[in-house]
């Protein structure tokens, strides 16, 4: 299955280390290839130097394409994440 | 021999605090990385190796965090944590394992070329808050060189005690490995405020000069070099006039920073033993860190309103529940208050515009609709908070404090909703602390009159002095033309304070005392001899609040509030408490 969807970053620092790293972890229990797409880059979402390597601030829209048996969930998983300011105070 | 110039150089302030000591350079190897091609059949073994410095580095990490894990330091915890999770990172691991494969040439060099791509990519962002996250890579990176190379880092090298440590740039992990007693200070070229290095430093209490330029120190004879973390000056070849004066004021800081340090691990009591609850006030979820490294009691209150405060808008239930479950898992056994929303005031929403419409009409915000009147006009923000709030109660000592209770009905409309909300989540199937607590906030002149009444139905009660004192004196505490007005100070306040502790006494409900007179030191004594037991502070005024305490004698205190209950005015009050912090 594949799916694509547009996320906004909310925090308010942006996709930096903390953020990234959150994801990759996220990410370790899912079986998809995850990527991030952002100013016609596109990069694996699993590796926390190329999430960084965007630079993506707050209010950045990032395409996700999540492409795999379970990508529903990893969708899920991720509008969370990124909903709930990856777990930072915003 | 040539009298060698004093030196003054400005730079930025990073970590607080002055220190003297002999300069250590810390030079980074400027050696280039060998590059050379390695053959088909070596390429296997050259991988093994890479893998094998990553290794390495992963138990140095390790090591670091095991080593840190009773030193309170979760930031740095935290920064290690994300340093171990780079090791994995696919950038580092099999990108690089790939290139070693099929172009054949070492390691370094290709790790080497990696991470310079990986910079170039930063150096048209023009943020400096990336710009410094982008370190931590580099401090992960060097350290796998490091292992690659077989060299030493900061830490294994022999430095003489006191040692100032002079870099062009020191990376997380340099400051995170050494030991406070070795290194006395850090001045570096490049590095700021935000960075992790700055973090660390400052969790360690080491000075720290960032901005500097180092040059002059590699090329002169400097001996001696002062560090002013504070105002980030260095000065190197002091004068003796200089050293001199420097040496006292470390001397007067060092006496009192001891006492304060050995009296923050001492039990808070009085001299003669009374005991006395001191917690610390927050306004986000990560001031809790200092408040546990201060040994506070717990927090005492947690403004909550400063987390829409800084978003401008409400926070979802979610959203809500993840910090307030945060901040019970910190505090493990320890209690924590949380204050519902005070809005209103001088603290409004920007982005409910119909709300702010109708406070842009009030004339007077400060005896408008605010907190709790708030909340009761506008019941969904009470019941959103609420149910995140008991979804976050179980095995925790969360209490809830209602803000501006101006009558006792109003701690009853939140008991109802608490009961409601209650109802609501067991059916959800939550669990929650079935006997949480409700406080009332005496900030209004009414309810420290009506303490009595209040002090039967809410389960603490907490004395806000600043609000308390601005309306019973009409004082604006902003309002610098009336500040001399505006004081703790008066017969009225103290005999209002007196009532209130009566009341709790009575019904035998704990009574905290909170505000900026609970943070100075020169109050204290008159406050506990009112019969305050308890004081919620802000965390950085625990250490010094906690040294007051431990130097009060408890039948002094007494005999002192005794003597300010008799005075009739302002003016003799502060004589009072003057003539006595004299005498300290």
């Amino acid at each position: 299955m594949r799916i694509t969807k547009k996320l906004k970053i909310k925090n308010d620092l942006g996709l930096h280390i903390r953020p990234a790293t959150y994801i990759a972890k996220i990410l370790q229990s899912f079986k998809s290839s995850v990527e991030f797409t952002y100013k016609s880059e596109t990069i694996n979402a699993r590796s926390i130097m190329s999430v960084l390597m965007l630079a993506a601030k707050k209010n950045a829209e990032i395409k996700v394409t999540v492409n795999g048996e379970d990508a529903k969930a990893v969708i899920d998983c991720l509008i969370h994440a990124f909903d709930s300011y990856f777990g930072e105070r915003s | 021999m040539k009298t060698k110039n004093e030196l003054i150089l400005k730079g930025l302030p990073i970590s607080e605090g002055i220190t003297i000591g002999k300069p250590y350079l810390f030079l980074k190897d400027e050696n280039p990385i060998p590059d050379f091609d390695i053959s088909k059949e070596d390429v296997q073994s050259e991988i093994i190796r890479y893998r094998e410095a990553i290794i390495r580095s992963e138990n140095d990490l390790k090591k670091l965090q095991s080593s840190l894990k009773d030193d309170d330091s979760y930031e740095i915890l935290d920064i290690l944590g994300s340093h171990l999770e780079i090791l994995q990172d696919p950038f580092i691991t099999s990108e690089i394992e790939k290139r070693i494969c099929s172009e054949c040439r070492n390691s370094e060099s290709i790790f080497q070329d990696s991470i310079i791509k990986f910079k170039a990519k930063f150096k048209n962002i023009d943020d400096s808050f990336f710009q410094e996250r982008v370190r931590d890579i580099i401090d992960v990176s060097r350290r796998i060189l490091h292992h690659l190379r077989n060299e030493n880092s900061l830490s294994a090298k022999k430095i003489p005690v006191q040692s100032i440590v002079i870099s062009s740039e020191l990376v997380p992990s340099d400051i995170a490995e050494i030991s406070v007693g070795q290194v006395s200070g850090f001045v570096t070229q490049r590095g700021g405020a935000t960075s992790h290095s700055a973090i660390i430093a400052r969790a360690k209490e080491i000075p720290y000069v960032a901005g500097i330029d180092i040059s002059c120190f590699k090329e002169e004879n400097i001996e001696t070099i002062i560090v002013d973390g504070s105002k980030g000056k260095v000065i190197a070849n002091p004068t003796k006039e200089r050293l001199d004066y420097y040496q006292k004021l470390i001397q007067d800081k060092r006496g009192f920073y001891q006492n304060l340090k050995e009296s923050s691990v001492r039990k808070t009591e009085t001299k003669d033993g009374f005991s006395i609850n001191l917690f610390g006030n927050i306004d986000s979820i990560d001031e809790v860190d200092l408040v546990l490294k201060h040994n506070a009691a717990g927090v005492g209150l947690f403004r909550s309103e400063y987390l829409f405060l800084a978003n401008n808008s409400f926070p979802t239930e979610d959203v809500q529940f993840k910090i307030y479950k945060k901040l019970v898992e910190k505090l493990s056994s320890l209690p924590l208050v949380v204050r519902i929303f005070d809005v209103g005031g001088d603290k409004s929403i920007k982005n409910h515009d119909e709300i702010l419409k109708e406070w842009k009409n009030e004339l007077n915000p400060v005896l408008g609709c605010r907190a709790i009147r708030f909340l009761m006009k506008n019941p969904k923000y009470l019941k959103t908070q609420l149910r995140a709030i008991l979804r976050a109660s179980e095995l925790s000592k969360i209490g809830i404090l209602v803000p501006m209770v101006s009558d006792i009905s109003e701690l009853f409309f939140v008991k109802e909703a608490i009961d409601s909300v209650k109802a609501e989540i067991l059916n959800e199937g939550v669990h929650f602390k079935e006997n949480i607590s409700l406080g009332c906030m005496i900030e209004v002149p009414s309810s420290a009159i009506m303490s009595d009444e209040i002090a039967k139905h809410a389960d603490f009660l907490s004395i806000g002095t600043n609000d308390l004192i601005q309306y019973v004196l009409a004082a604006d505490r902003t309002n610098p033309q009336v500040s001399d007005i505006y004081s703790l100070l008066h017969p009225s306040i103290l005999r209002l304070i007196v009532g209130v502790v009566k009341s709790a006494q009575k019904y035998n409900k704990p009574l905290i005392l909170c505000g900026e007179a609970a943070a100075d030191p020169k109050l204290i004594p008159i406050l506990i001899g009112l019969g305050i037991k308890e004081f919620s502070v802000s965390a950085q005024h625990v250490p010094i609040i906690n040294y007051t305490i431990q130097n009060i004698c408890l039948s002094n205190a007494v005999k002192l509030a005794k003597k300010a209950l008799e005075l009739t005015s302002f003016k003799s009050l502060k004589e009072l408490v003057e003539s006595q912090s004299n005498l300290d």
